[in-house]
């Protein structure tokens, strides 16, 4: 067994198997896609365009990573392909990095599609350091999510999967002011916000381009991490409590 | 060295116990079957020896190797091959790219043009797992978990809802595999399947072996035998023959399970010279399953 040569194959093929589901793969780009030409391109110009171009990609990234990992993994589950998986020498890493890179790979589909979008119909004008900047928040942005999917896949079943899922997503994305400006929500919601990673997240995008509602960056920084920190642990509990 | 032995395995789910106290050994080049009704804790059985539940009590040892907890080592992992009763892969990659990645993770295992072979799916090589028919599923699994080229191979149900060609195909697969030195474990509740590849047979009967040995000593080990003829003898007489348990007729055939069959014979032919069509059977390994199942519950019941 070569180590990389396993790493590579599993991403690739898992990658594959998820590019193969239309039923996956054009609503999680369809949705930030029509959303942002529509609110951000016909309906709003200038500023608001540049505003919900970080929210909508915000929006757009976080649906693929949670839904990636909590419906196969949990579709993993139920038809016993991770328990074959298990009981095989393929080492555990190589099957959580190959969801992630999956995760990597729509989230920077993602980027690319909005940013075009963005530069090309809605005249949004930024330097080439925040354009990489933005594209970097929304590719590291991309992990707390993918564990919340990651905790989700391992605990329910296949069927009850997807629908907690939009139950979780929807509703998180709204209260961190991603399809309204966090500033148009009622002061409570607005202090609720600090509770979603999607919050922090859009914040540290909107700080690129200078439009965030000025909380400090190392603060946004260290909530991030330590719910990381959080969900990774509930993803090893939940890994060990398996059969 | 044993492939495999265990000894007082145990596994309770809540009050509810699985395994009690489950002792078996397999040598290389040896199909040990293990057969029980649905609920008998096969499935458990297998699961806790390859460490996806912990076991409560009980010693493993698998291929010559103590295993603790339920941590398999990827050493022992190179060695192993495995077929769960429930078993899907991804319906969206390819016969040929399955094995593709499952012979990635073994250092000397089958390639996956070999693996294809081994499945016999070569005309099916880029078609999507989740376009094959139940049987050819089940083909591809099966040679997914020779992939390693194994000393020890667990199939857990591996012939369920497959056609009879396809049973047939997979019996000589196996036959292959013991001839080739591999210990087999194989669970299943088709009896036919058991006969026909069991070196030894291990029933399972709510979480306790009540009976192990050959297919033959197992059928032995039931009490009866069948005797049928055609005869003049009135029920009563023949009721009346030393060892008759029961009787039934269908015309002038005359069927009788005896418990002394050799007895019944004598005793028969000496009251009845004018005996034809005679026949002395061993009981059908079904019958003598069904038996060791039931008695086993007979017991329990007096017991209780």
């Amino acid at each position: 067994m070569n180590t990389i040569i396993v790493y590579r194959k599993e991403a690739w093929y898992d990658f594959v198997s998820v590019w193969r589901t239309p039923g996956f793969v054009i609503p999680s780009l369809a949705f930030p896609t029509v959303f942002y030409l529509f609110f951000g391109v016909f309906l709003n110009t200038g500023a608001a365009s540049t505003y919900m171009l970080v929210t909508y990609t915000c929006f757009g990234m976080m649906g693929p990573a949670m839904f990636n990992f909590a419906m196969n993994i949990a579709s993993d589950r139920a038809h016993g392909w991770l328990t074959l998986k298990r009981l095989s020498p393929m080492p555990l890493g190589a099957y959580l990095l190959a969801k992630l890179n999956t995760a990597l790979v729509f989230t920077l589909v993602i980027v690319v599609a909005l940013f075009s979008i963005a530069a090309l119909l809605a005249d949004v004008r930024l330097v080439t350091e925040q354009w990489l900047l933005l594209a970097l928040v929304f590719l590291l942005g991309t992990l707390p999510f993918a564990l919340i999917g990651l905790i989700l896949g391992l605990t329910l079943s296949d069927k009850a999967a997807p629908g907690v899922v939009n139950l979780l997503y929807l509703p998180m994305a709204f209260l961190s002011g991603l399809w309204l400006p966090i500033t148009m929500l009622p002061q409570a919601l607005q202090h609720a916000a600090w509770l979603w990673p999607s919050y922090h997240v859009s914040q540290i995008g909107l700080k690129v381009i200078g439009m965030d509602q000025g909380h400090a960056l190392w603060l946004h920084l260290l909530i991030l991490m330590a719910t990381s920190s959080v969900l990774g642990i509930l993803a090893i509990i939940s890994f060990r409590r398996l059969t | 060295m044993l492939a495999l032995q265990v000894n007082g395995l145990t596994k309770c789910y809540g009050t509810n116990t699985v395994l009690a106290g489950v002792d078996m050994t397999l040598t290389a080049g040896e199909v040990l079957c293990i057969l029980g009704p649905n609920g008998a804790g096969k499935t458990t059985f297998i699961s806790t020896i390859l460490g996806l539940v912990k076991a409560d009590s009980g010693d493993i040892h698998l291929l010559g190797e103590r295993q603790q907890g339920i941590t398999r080592s990827n050493a022992l992992r190179q060695q192993l091959g495995v077929m769960m009763q429930i078993g899907s892969l991804s319906a969206n990659l390819t016969v040929f790219e399955q094995c593709d990645l499952f012979s990635s993770y073994y250092n000397k295992g089958y390639s996956a043009a070999e693996l294809v072979k081994l499945a016999g799916l070569e005309d099916h090589s880029n078609q999507r797992f989740g376009r094959l028919s139940g049987g050819q599923k089940q083909r591809l699994l099966f040679a997914l978990a020779l992939t390693a080229k194994p000393k020890l191979v667990f199939l857990d149900e591996p012939t369920l809802g497959m056609d009879v060609e396809a049973r047939r195909d997979l019996w000589q697969l196996v036959r292959q595999l013991k001839q080739q030195g591999v210990a087999v474990v194989l669970t299943t509740h088709y009896l036919e399947e058991a006969e026909q590849l069991a070196d030894r047979i291990a029933v399972l009967h709510k979480g306790v072996v009540v009976a192990s040995g050959s297919p033959a000593e197992l059928k032995a080990l039931t009490q009866y035998k069948v005797i049928r003829c055609c005869s003049a003898l009135s029920d009563t007489t023949l009721l009346g023959l030393p060892g008759v348990l029961q009787l039934s007729r269908d015309k002038h055939l005359i069927t009788l399970h005896s418990s002394y069959a050799e007895c019944t014979v004598k005793a028969l032919l000496l009251a009845d010279d004018s005996v034809r069509q005679l026949e002395v059977r061993p009981v059908a390994l079904e019958q003598a399953f069904l038996q060791l199942t039931q008695s086993n519950n007979t017991n329990e019941e007096q017991a209780a």
